[in-house]
């Protein structure tokens, strides 16, 4: 069970993404491994209105939302808490948008389609 | 017969994500060029693009195989194409394949700077697709769970 801690408590997840379908994945992908999705963010704004009063352990953070991006809402949960993972999770892979999400601070990039392995170990390395 | 390079990108995408994602036997189905209209299978998943490209993907297949792919993505059975679920599921499934292709060519040609529109789902039988001004290229893949034609339109192409 690789999303327990070794205090034995769950590691906890935010999911950040405007599709609902996109979330269920994310939890499908998670939760068989013993990590615990606790909050979900349908954009960069509930996430961070969100951000304060949940403190997950890891976040995974789509690009395009309405509302507010992802990129943007990396930068205002990072002027909350700098030392915060951050993971972006999106299909969009351009190398403008990378370097952008390195300058905004977030720890590792993800791309879609993700097989279970692939964000579980993003979630490890930046713990 | 000869095929627009245009849409290898987004074949690319498609066949990656039925494969790695979804976890399909793929197969090709051959190619088509089209007309200014066809007629949907059942499903469509439209998404559009703009920048140094300009244009749309269509991802048609029969509800059948839309309820099934859907059911790969979130795990759960469902009982018609129309279901929310499975409607959602088609649109994140555009929005990841056109995302692949885009990136893919964003990166192979610096300055387009192509952008996706969200992504729109149909459902219904008997729909035309109609192509104004542009004509279009189809591939179809032949997967488990049934026929995926992937179409795409490139104004100027």
């Amino acid at each position: 069970m690789r999303g327990i801690k070794g205090d034995g408590t769950a590691i906890t997840v935010m999911a950040v993404d405007d599709s609902p379908v996109s979330r269920k994945m994310i939890k499908k992908a998670l939760e068989p491994e013993g990590f615990q999705v606790v909050a979900e963010a349908g954009n960069g704004k509930q996430a961070v209105d969100l951000y304060a009063s949940v403190k997950p352990d890891v976040i995974t953070m789509d690009v395009t939302m309405p509302v507010m991006d992802g990129l943007e809402a990396a930068s205002q949960i990072k002027a909350i808490n700098s030392r915060q993972p951050i993971i972006m999770l999106s299909p969009m892979g351009d190398e403008d948008i990378m370097v952008e999400a390195r300058q905004r601070g977030i720890n590792e990039i993800c791309s879609k389609p993700f097989k279970p392995d692939d964000i579980i170990n993003s979630i490890l390395k930046v713990l | 017969m000869e095929m627009n390079s245009q849409i290898t990108p987004f074949v690319k995408a498609t066949i990656k994500i039925l494969k790695d994602m979804l976890g399909f036997e793929i197969s090709s189905g051959g190619v088509e060029e089209e007309k200014d209209e066809f007629l949907s299978r059942g499903f469509s998943v439209l998404v559009g693009f703009a920048g140094g490209w300009k244009g749309r993907l269509i991802i048609d297949m029969p509800g059948e195989t839309a309820m099934k792919m859907a059911s790969a993505m979130t795990g759960e059975p469902y009982a018609a194409p129309g279901d929310e679920e499975v409607l959602l599921s088609g649109a994140e499934l555009g929005n990841i394949i056109g995302g692949n292709a885009i990136t893919d060519i964003n990166n192979s040609n610096p300055g387009l700077q192509i952008r996706l529109t969200p992504p729109s789902v149909f459902a219904g039988e008997g729909m035309t697709m109609f192509n104004a001004r542009v004509s279009s290229s189809s591939v179809l893949i032949n997967t488990d769970v049934g026929q995926v034609k992937v179409n795409v339109a490139v104004e100027g192409a």
